[in-house]
């Protein structure tokens, strides 16, 4: 991508300041509701992306991200309270730095395997987490854990932005424009040519890992401030996760606005659910449906249908040698 | 030692119905190489199918095992061959898009059960239910042992069906290496498809043991996935003769921790257990192949 000619940069990069000023704005020119609708829009766009990180970049499916999510969340609710009492800006590094030990303890020993170990490990560390949490009474059980109510929309809708803004521009500078990115989709399309290379792929996959977890507990802390109120199902949830693969899945995966086209569209028609029917099982049947449309017809998401043909013609010329499957 | 003996004898009949469906669950991953996260939601259609059967046709539960078999069999054919495209398909990340379908599938059917059927539970009534045999200090519940005799079968006929017919060779070695198989003029694509019918069908014929020994409802289905991942780490994925000692453990393991410490313990127990494996052993503490 970094090759490209000038000429055809200035319109993103105009469309991209375009979204930047209406963000901007949008706090004083839309109502509180909507406020809310754009601060989880923000939220979950930054998610996807977090989770894209490893999912997309390097092709490792984690299915228990709500786990690094809950743990900044808690980390927050936790520090908040009345022993520590600390403030809110002291524990969202807090949160990273458990949220890092955690993502080593269990990336290290299981992404050395092939990635459907790494699926099931981390989809059983989430649900540990869940079962856990509603056991141990220092998390607040079942019932939860609140926090000191801090009742500024702006304020949210402002942390989630720069949250938002400075995840992707990390995905944006490592993934797309530095040589880690470069080692890390190698390892991805093909991981013994990778090591052949010379890439530490073990090393790699943990360090992409530890920053897909630790931005993840990121928006965990702000949203835990936000609703000031948090339980095992709310922030560990199976659903959280799930919605994130959907996201990707449907904006694109392993690209960078992808999971923000996705996340935002999917967002916004979990709110449109939400208005029209209430909070209702009938979503999760919706996401489970565009998650096997869109890996039976658009496998490329919806970015993909804005990159060029010839493109597409290369990756499925570099799928036919490198892919196929049955390697065992 | 009458309460051990009884949680070692209700574990151990519970582990012969787990056993039945994660052992197709492991062939399933041998031929296709794809993670069954849906694997639950067959095991709760099963159930439910169960609950029909008896609630509106008024006929005994047993009678809906021959019918999940039929049924879901030939949903799982269809499916088969979509499952196998995308697993081979062209594009640069297969396996992970395959997980995916899987995944999706399975919260789109447990997404789907919970619209239809909502959160509460129903139970698969048969002319066991509720009966049992004392014997000695232990007492027998007999839909447990009903439901083991014919896991039991329906298993010794899954080992007779891959060791002793041809078909069953070619099964073996699409999974022991796939594009050998190929060459040797096994048809991998139909093959794929009725592996998957098979294993649908196996998955929700427990699916009716499990509903009548115990109760579904749709959010079950984790459970059961839970299972058959664990069963597949403890005996290495793939490794159909270790499912069945891994299923046997998973259903000792269950009925002592509920026993003894609490049965809201129980699937922390197992997820901590399956952690632990995977941190130690990840290949597998009983890996013996194909």
């Amino acid at each position: 991508m970094a090759a490209q000619p000038m000429k055809s940069r200035w319109p993103g990069l105009l469309l991209l300041a375009v979204i930047a000023v209406a963000l901007v704005a949008l706090p004083w020119t839309v109502n509180n509701y909507w406020l809310r609708v754009a601060t989880g829009a923000l939220m979950w766009a930054g998610l996807a992306c977090s989770w894209n990180m490893l999912g997309g970049y390097a092709g490792y499916i984690n299915f228990g991200h709500s786990a690094f999510f809950g743990l900044g969340a808690y980390v927050t609710a936790f520090l908040m309270n009345d022993p520590f009492g600390l403030p809110f800006l002291v524990t969202i590094p807090a949160g990273m730095v458990v949220t890092a030990v955690f993502a080593v303890v269990i990336g290290a020993p299981t992404l050395r395997l092939r990635g459907a170990y790494f699926a099931i490990a981390t989809w059983a560390f989430a649900e540990v987490l869940i079962q856990f949490a509603s056991a141990m009474d220092f998390t607040g059980g079942i019932g939860g854990i609140g926090l000191p109510p801090f009742l500024n929309e702006r304020f949210f809708y402002f942390a989630m932005f720069g949250a938002a803004a400075l995840t992707y521009l990390v995905a944006w500078a490592l993934f797309e424009h530095s040589r880690f990115g470069l080692k890390v989709k190698a390892l991805r399309d093909h991981e013994p040519a990778a090591e052949a290379m010379g890439i530490n792929t073990a090393l790699v996959k943990l360090q992409t890992f530890v920053l897909s977890a630790v931005t993840a507990s990121v928006f965990g802390a702000i949203f835990a401030y936000w609703v000031t109120f948090i339980n095992p199902k709310s922030v560990f949830g199976g659903d959280i996760t799930d919605q994130m693969v959907v996201m990707v899945l449907l904006g694109g995966l392993g690209t960078l606005w992808g999971p923000a086209i996705g996340g935002v569209a999917l967002f916004v028609v979990n709110r449109l659910i939400w208005m029209h029917w209430g909070d209702t099982a009938f979503y999760i049947a919706v996401l489970g449906a565009a998650i096997v449309l869109v890996v039976l017809f658009l496998p490329n998401g919806i970015a993909g249908l804005f990159v060029r043909r010839k493109a597409n013609a290369l990756e499925k010329a570099a799928g036919k040698l490198v892919g196929g499957g049955g390697e065992r | 030692m009458d309460l051990f003996l009884q949680t070692l004898l209700n574990g151990l009949l519970i582990g012969g119905v787990i056993a039945t469906f994660t052992i197709a669950f492991q062939l399933t991953f041998g031929v296709l190489h794809v993670i069954d996260f849906a694997v639950g939601g067959w095991v709760v259609l099963g159930g439910y199918l169960g609950y029909y059967v008896t609630a509106l046709l008024g006929l005994d539960g047993f009678a809906a095992i021959p019918l999940a078999f039929v049924l879901f069999g030939a949903l799982g054919y269809l499916i088969g061959p979509v499952l196998y495209n995308v697993r081979n398909s062209r594009t640069a990340r297969p396996e992970l898009m395959a997980l995916a379908l899987t995944f999706g599938l399975f919260t789109l059917l447990r997404g789907g059960m919970l619209t239809a059927w909502g959160f509460n539970t129903r139970n698969v009534t048969t002319f066991l239910s509720g009966e049992s045999l004392a014997v000695g200090p232990v007492i027998v519940p007999l839909i447990r042992v009903a439901a083991a005799v014919f896991a039991a079968a329906i298993a010794g006929g899954l080992f007779l069906f891959l060791y002793r017919t041809r078909y069953g060779l070619a099964i073996r070695a699409t999974a022991e290496n796939c594009h050998n198989a190929a060459l040797m003029g096994v048809n991998i694509r139909r093959l794929s498809a009725n592996v998957y019918g098979l294993y649908a069908g196996i998955t929700a014929m427990a699916g009716v043991l499990m509903g009548a020994i115990y109760s579904v409802n749709p959010e079950v289905g984790l459970r059961y996935t839970l299972f058959a991942f664990f069963v597949a780490v403890l005996a290495g994925l793939g490794s159909v003769g270790g499912a069945v000692a891994a299923a046997l453990m998973l259903g000792v393991i269950e009925a002592f921790v509920s026993t003894y410490v609490g049965s809201s313990y129980s699937l922390l127990a197992i997820f901590a257990t399956l952690f632990v494996v995977l941190l130690v052993s990840p290949k597998g503490i009983l890996r013996r192949g194909l």
